[in-house]
């Protein structure tokens, strides 16, 4: 069983059809993920760095079961959990969760902090009460580094890196064992960079998870992951230990890429 | 699904908006409290007495049935309490009633004066008489009545119709949409006045008839902003989010997306309410609206436009119909103004 890794993708590819003409018939695809296999040992942090529109949080949301796959398999410990239906999906939900870009965007504006990250309770454990649920509300804000008495608050009252915060809290709150970070850092300052970064390796070592940690930027992947993918137009161009990456770049695009990353002189 | 009733900051910051745009709120305030005393037109305008003491008895004629006999007529029919109030034996049995402030129903013909209707404004009618001798003033009330009960009935169900066809079809997309949307077309392409003059003549033309055919074209515009509000929310980061928690259709639905996608419709529906108005005087002017002899803005212009040697019959309805839109008009504006994202950000 230890040697089965948590996440396997084999050959997976999204594709997404280009619709044309009055009848909207696809005249082709946009293969969006084209071909990828990799394998995530359970309690590492899986980086995947590439450009805009290289496919990487498609391939995020493929794994998540958040969109359908076109061809090729996700195994979640060994267990193929390829294209499974709402139902079939729930129990997974439990176990592998998401951090998004856009904290602005991946707060509902309309509920409390209570409410959105009490969401996966009640989705999970609808037998919770609701002292009870506002209790672990309360203790997950506070592993998160939040008040207590943020609780009655609403997403516009915080700013982006409390906001990311939230979202981390939210994702905690069913005791996932993967966590998909999709550029969790990217619309932040750089110096609340740092601290979200940091508390994402706290709780991996607290709690054990494993990441697949997407971003755009290789300084920051740098930072927390201990293997690296570059993925470019769909396709995996390298994989590589962090620090291996970063003094033999073997592929001209992860040379190109790390050119780009700004160093003070 | 806890507290999605009570009203998030950002609804009590619109409210806080909106009262400080002084014409919107007192606009509110004035149509919502001339509709809430509308509903108690009976007790304003009407030819049978609020309170009638008789034979040292009391009797309460707006709220109940009482037949002549009660008053010592000799059938059992309701009484003409103006009649009554007249007569010898009534006085005899020192018979007392009072009447609302405007003693005249909207049905009830006023033919005890000499001269032929229609009557000119005077102490006795206000706002004069139409044609058949009915009380002008008291035919306003009552039909404001009606004018807005069926607005706000025809905003209620175009607005639950809009939202949830629009709401399915921005939700399921692709094919359920597509098909959806080339019904809709067909449908909004029937000639709405045919429908109505068809159905009115099928089934008789009544408040329900008016009201449902009515709707059944006026939602189609709501569906469109819902439609385009539900795919735009539909990719947004939050209910992937929710999407990737195991959130169910109905939670996405309901919790997610619903809330958020509120906004243009709640916009739309005061000149929804202003349509449903116009659409109701309108057709009563031709009409194809209610059947007569039910109190109706329409009809009074009809009336005012045939005898335009009584100008009060016209300018009384014109000037009631003017007031009644400018006020939702304006209600609307504040709305739109307190909705409009260019003024303070959708989402902060």
């Amino acid at each position: 069983m230890s040697d089965t890794p948590l996440i396997e993708v084999r050959d997976l590819q999204v594709h997404f059809p280009v619709l044309a003409g009055v009848l909207r018939r696809p005249a082709g695809a946009v293969r969006a993920v084209d071909g990828v296999s990799f394998a995530i040992p359970r309690g590492i942090t899986m980086g995947l760095v590439g450009e805009s529109g290289s496919g990487k949080t498609t391939l995020g949301r493929a794994i998540l079961n958040l969109l359908r796959v076109t061809g090729g398999r996700v195994r979640f410990e060994g267990r193929d959990i390829t294209n499974l239906s709402a139902g079939e999906a729930r129990p997974l939900r439990r176990r592998m969760q998401a951090i998004f870009q856009d904290p602005f965007n991946s707060l509902n504006p309309r509920l409390t902090i209570a409410q959105i990250v009490g969401e996966a309770l009640e989705i999970h454990f609808p037998k919770m009460r609701r002292s009870e649920r506002r209790d672990e509300v309360a203790r997950l804000l506070g592993i998160v580094g939040l008040e207590p008495s943020h609780l009655d608050r609403y997403p516009h009252e915080f700013s982006g890196g409390q906001r990311q915060r939230i979202g981390i809290a939210r994702a905690l709150a069913v005791k996932p064992d993967f966590i998909v970070c999709d550029e969790p850092v990217s619309a932040l300052d750089v110096s609340v960079q740092a601290q979200i970064i940091n508390l994402l390796q706290d709780l991996q070592d607290e709690f054990g998870l494993t990441y697949l940690f997407i971003a755009h930027d290789l300084a920051v992947v740098e930072h927390i992951s201990d293997h690296v993918l570059v993925m470019y137009q769909g396709k995996i161009v390298e994989s590589a230990a962090a620090d291996e990456l970063y003094r033999t770049p073997s592929h001209d695009y992860t040379r190109r890429l790390l050119d780009a990353v700004p160093t003070i002189a | 699904m806890e507290g999605t009733l009570t009203p998030s900051p950002l609804a009590r910051d619109r409210w806080r908006r909106f009262r400080r745009i002084p014409r919107a709120h007192r606009s509110l305030w004035i149509l919502g409290g001339a509709f809430v005393l509308s509903l108690f037109s009976d007790l304003i305008a009407n030819d049978r007495p609020l309170y009638l003491a008789y034979g040292g008895r009391h009797f309460f004629p707006a709220f109940k049935f009482y037949p002549e006999t009660s008053f010592g007529g000799r059938y059992g029919t309701e009484p003409d309490y103006h009649a009554l109030r007249e007569s010898p034996a009534f006085r005899a049995g020192r018979g007392w009633m009072l009447f609302p402030p405007i003693p005249y129903g909207p049905i009830r013909s006023n033919l005890d004066r000499p001269d032929p209707p229609p009557h000119a404004p005077s102490w006795g009618h206000w706002l004069g008489t139409d044609s058949i001798g009915r009380d002008v003033l008291s035919r306003l009330i009552h039909g404001f009545r009606v004018c807005m009960l069926f607005a706000l009935a025809l905003v209620a169900v175009s607005a639950v119709l809009g939202i949830v066809i629009g709401g399915v079809q921005g939700y399921a997309g692709g094919r359920v949409d597509i098909t959806l949307q080339r019904l809709i077309e067909i449908w909004a392409a029937l000639p709405f006045l045919y429908v109505l003059i068809l159905l009115g003549s099928i089934y008789g033309r009544s408040f329900s008839i008016l009201l449902c055919v009515t709707a059944a074209f006026q939602w189609i515009g709501l569906s469109y902003y819902m439609r385009g509000e539900f795919y735009r929310l539909r990719d947004q980061t939050f209910v992937v989010a929710s999407r990737a928690l195991g959130a169910g259709h109905g939670r996405i639905i309901f919790q997610q997306i619903l809330p958020n996608a509120l906004g243009p419709v709640i916009t739309i529906l005061p000149f929804t309410l202003i349509a449903g108005i116009g659409t109701l005087t309108a057709l009563d002017f031709l009409g194809f609206g209610l059947p007569p002899p039910s109190p109706s803005w329409g009809e009074l212009l009809q009336q005012g436009l045939k005898q335009l040697y009584c100008p009060w019959i016209a300018f009384s309805a014109v000037a009631a119909l003017f007031t009644t839109l400018m006020l939702a008009s304006f209600i609307g504006e504040g709305v739109r103004e307190v909705f409009d994202p260019r003024s303070k950000s959708r989402y902060d």
